[in-house]
């Protein structure tokens, strides 16, 4: 693996190419977390990851290595984990209180469940788009400021809101009432809403559940082009019941099954083409759901 | 279109009797509601403004002079509703600021007094304006809601201690000066900015500078005015004559506004001339108990004389004090019990245990809260027998159940997904509670707040309990001085022999009390709705 930390924006995407197959498991578990990780490497790496709610499993040992800089999608029928999954990589389940996890959750090599990690500043660092859109009661300016705001950040507020307005395909429809409430906006634009308001931060990844199951063909092909376009710095995890986007936009694919279990992780050709488990071709091909 | 295929029963019909029957048991209900109320408030009104007295020929003149012309006003804003919104406005700028004049003169005069006012305005108001507006101009200086916090919770210890200091100056220049620099200042200040910045009306700097001057060069008429003092002088330039002059610009400066100033003109109009005619004709107007006098003398023997003057002062000084009680702690702890406190564990069962109880203590009868002042403010803290200080401690311990049963109402009702998305961007819970929570949260805070201290302000049975007085001849002269309360007032009053005093004075303090009580009300409502246009 590359440690070489001088490469150029060329090389980069070089060795993008290169690395697609081997996400070099259990290669960072021992590195300190200044980011010295190349593409390619593991950034977020699970390893016999058990959730439970209370005495209802929602997660069986899952071990799963996200590359960085590349798309993983997670695909799997209704209930199975698959948000779950996301919340721990942020630590957004310490808010349930039911809710209880084992094993081993690392990003960037260290684990986030370590007592001396502050699940706030880990959230800084892995930004999150919700399942169902929620926009604060505030207008659509302060909404993306939102970010920038707690984190004190020193950045010229105009110019980045519109920067990440434009990326997040919602710009053109907002741009002349940027200081009314984001609740009038529709649910579609809401949801882009938020997406621009969690890139806003510049975070390290980010975590999309279902950004597009709200939106139109042309909002989904516009966040899709924006999730190509986010990979080349951020790694970007999503979660989609969208065959067809799985396969377009991920360069890996997850498959979970119920019962919170991880069936398949692989390349997203090989899932969807040649998968080696019966019951995910099943699932794919829509047999079993 | 499809009525061809439809059969002769057509779809069917489902039965609603059921649901039209509730409807109108639901209508029933609140009417008789409304009734019960509609007569009661009638009733006393009716005794308090004397109207028996009046001759038909009196109502015949009021609705003609002032109901007619004033229908006649709202029946033409039906078709320019620009002149009616123009109208409220002025009339709404004059009643609040009249009230709002009237309640800063009794709490800043003579509640507390100019050096008390001075001692907090340095330690306290003054820094948290100062420290709010830098907050506005500089959204991302993060420590300025910390700051803030930091001198509401040490700025009035600190007043307290330097008050001696505080007080050798205030003597030196003089109440009216602390008044001009601690209220004429400031809203010269306010005013520029509306005048210049939002109502973008004209030369900001140029008003200020008239109003600051106005409030000087009228000194010497002030001077030779009755009744008002240079202080009150100040107090009302600030709160009734610069928002009203403000208000008429205003809608002076637009030619559509301007029809409203016929609204309040034809109204003023209408009672100026119905006063004249009643005093230069036999005609007999209606003899109110509830006037002037009324509000401004002590109590008496002889029914004509009775003021509520010290009780009124008393009220409203407990209850400002209840108030700021019972917000602080109120909210503080329903901010815990719901944001801070743990759900599990040994925790989790003491903030179970503490929630439950809070429950059950707002329904103790009010009798045993003063048992309970009785016992810890009066006897063990020694705050003194029937001070105001003692009255607002035990009516505030009365209502806090209520205040933190609602707020945290309140706050359970902010959607969670709203938390989540704050904690999402890595807002800590502090940040999340300040930023999402409590804005959210606020009007419904208020709302509570509303009705519990609507509550404490007619308590009378904690009240005897702790030995505040039936009647008192004076008003209280600072917090831990013996007062009097209006409830406590009307009480003693009801139970005089004379006519008289059972119907026409008591009544009059009745509408004193709900006259009192809505103004509080306005002033939390007014207050709830800017921060419900903030949370868009
Ligand atoms: N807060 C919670 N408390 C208790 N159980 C929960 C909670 N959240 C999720 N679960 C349970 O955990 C399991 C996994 O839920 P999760 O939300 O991760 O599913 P999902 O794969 O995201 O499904 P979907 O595709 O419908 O969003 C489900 O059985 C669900 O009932
Ligand atoms: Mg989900």
């Amino acid at each position: 693996m590359s440690q070489d930390t001088s490469s150029t924006e060329a090389e980069r995407e070089e060795t993008d190419q290169l690395i697609t197959t081997d996400p070099g498991r259990g290669g960072l578990s021992e590195q300190d977390n200044t980011s010295t990780v190349m593409t390619g490497d593991t950034i977020i790496q699970s390893r016999n990851l058990d959730v439970f709610y209370g005495e209802t499993q929602a997660l069986q040992s899952v071990d799963l290595d996200i590359p960085e800089n590349q798309v993983t999608a997670m695909i799997g029928p209704s209930g199975c984990g698959k948000s779950t999954f996301l919340r721990c990589i942020n630590r957004m389940n310490d808010l349930i209180d039911v809710a209880r996890m084992d094993g081993e959750l690392s990003f960037d090599g260290k684990n986030v469940y370590d007592d001396d990690v502050d699940p706030v500043t880990l959230r800084r660092r892995i930004g999150m788009v919700f399942q169902h859109p929620n926009p604060f009661p505030k207008s659509i300016y302060d909404n993306v400021a939102y970010g920038l705001r707690i984190q004190d950040r020193d950045v010229d507020m105009d110019s980045v809101v519109e920067e990440s307005l434009k990326k997040a395909a919602l710009w053109d429809e907002v741009k002349d009432r940027l200081n009314e409430s984001a609740l009038d906006l529709s649910g579609g634009q809401q949801q882009r809403l938020c997406i621009a308001r969690a890139i806003a931060v510049d975070p390290d990844v980010l975590l999309m559940d279902e950004p597009a199951s709200a939106l139109d063909p042309i909002a989904t092909s516009k966040i899709e082009d924006l999730i190509e376009e986010l990979v080349e710095d951020y790694t970007v995890v999503i979660v989609t019941h969208n065959m067809q986007q799985a396969a377009r936009i991920s360069d890996k694919t997850a498959v979970f099954l119920t019962g919170g279990e991880l069936v398949e992780f692989d390349d997203t050709g090989t899932i969807f083409e040649n998968p080696e488990s019966q019951r995910v071709e099943d699932y794919i091909t829509g047999k079993f759901g | 279109m499809a009525t061809d295929t439809t059969t002769e029963s057509g779809f069917g019909t489902v039965s609603r009797t059921k649901g039209i029957v509730f409807e109108y048991l639901t209508l029933a209900s609140s009417v008789a509601g409304i009734l019960a109320l509609s007569v009661l408030l009638g009733y006393v009104f009716w005794d308090a403004f004397g109207m028996e007295s009046a001759e038909i020929a009196w109502y015949g003149a009021f609705a003609l002079l002032v109901v007619v012309p004033v229908l006649a006003f709202v029946a033409y804003t039906q078709r320019n509703p620009v002149a009616g919104e123009a109208a409220l406005e002025l009339f709404s700028t004059t009643m609040g600021g009249i009230l709002g004049g009237l309640g800063t003169v009794t709490i800043l005069e003579v509640v507390t007094g100019a050096d008390i006012w001075f001692g907090y305005f340095v330690t306290v108001v003054a820094p948290l304006c100062a420290l709010y507006l830098y907050g506005r101009s500089q959204p991302n200086a993060s420590w300025v809601g910390l700051a803030m916090l930091g001198f509401l919770v040490l700025g009035p210890p600190i007043g307290t201690a330097l008050l001696p200091i505080t007080t050798t100056i205030v003597a030196l220049i003089g109440g009216p000066f602390v008044y001009l620099f601690t209220l004429t200042i400031p809203g010269a200040l306010v005013l520029r900015y509306v005048v210049e910045d939002y109502l973008e009306l004209g030369d900001g700097d140029l008003t200020a500078g008239v109003m600051v001057a106005v409030a000087l060069l009228a000194v010497p008429l002030v001077d030779r005015l009755p009744l008002v003092s240079r202080s009150v002088w100040a107090i009302f330039l600030t709160t009734l004559f610069a928002p009203l002059a403000v208000v008429v610009w205003k809608n002076l400066a637009d030619r559509e506004r301007r029809a409203g100033f016929a609204g309040p003109g034809v109204f003023a109009a209408g009672i100026g001339v119905l006063l004249v005619v009643t005093d230069r004709t036999a005609l007999n107007g209606p003899t109110p108990w509830f006037d002037w006098q009324y509000v401004t003398t002590s109590p008496s023997r002889f029914a004509d004389q009775a003021g509520l003057y010290p009780a009124i002062i008393g009220s409203v000084g407990i209850i400002v004090l209840v108030a700021l009680i019972t917000m602080l702690l109120g909210v503080g702890a329903a901010v815990f019990l719901e944001e801070y406190a743990p759900d599990s564990g040994l925790g989790g069962a003491v903030a179970r245990f503490i929630r439950i109880n809070i429950s059950n203590l707002a329904g103790v009868p009010s009798v045993v809260y003063g048992l309970l002042g009785l016992a810890v403010f009066v006897n063990l803290a020694n705050l003194g027998v029937g001070t105001v200080i003692t009255a607002a401690f035990t009516l505030s311990l009365l209502i806090l159940p209520i205040v933190i049963i609602s707020a945290r109402e309140a706050i359970r009702a902010v959607p969670d997904s709203l938390r989540q998305a704050s904690y999402g961007m890595g807002a800590t819970r502090w940040q999340t509670i300040r930023n999402v929570v409590l804005p959210r949260a606020i009007p419904g805070i208020l709302t509570g707040t509303i009705l519990a201290l609507g509550r404490a302000i007619g308590e009378t049975a904690p009240l005897i309990m702790i030995g505040v007085a039936t009647t008192a001849f004076s008003p209280p002269e600072g917090i831990f001085s013996k007062t009097s309360a209006m409830p406590m007032q009307i009480f003693a009053w009801s139970s005089f022999p004379s006519q008289e005093f059972q119907h026409g004075v008591v009544a009059a303090g009745v509408v004193t009390l709900l006259v009192v009580l809505l103004t509080m009300n306005s002033i939390a409502i007014l207050l709830r709705n800017k921060f419900e246009q903030e949370e868009l």
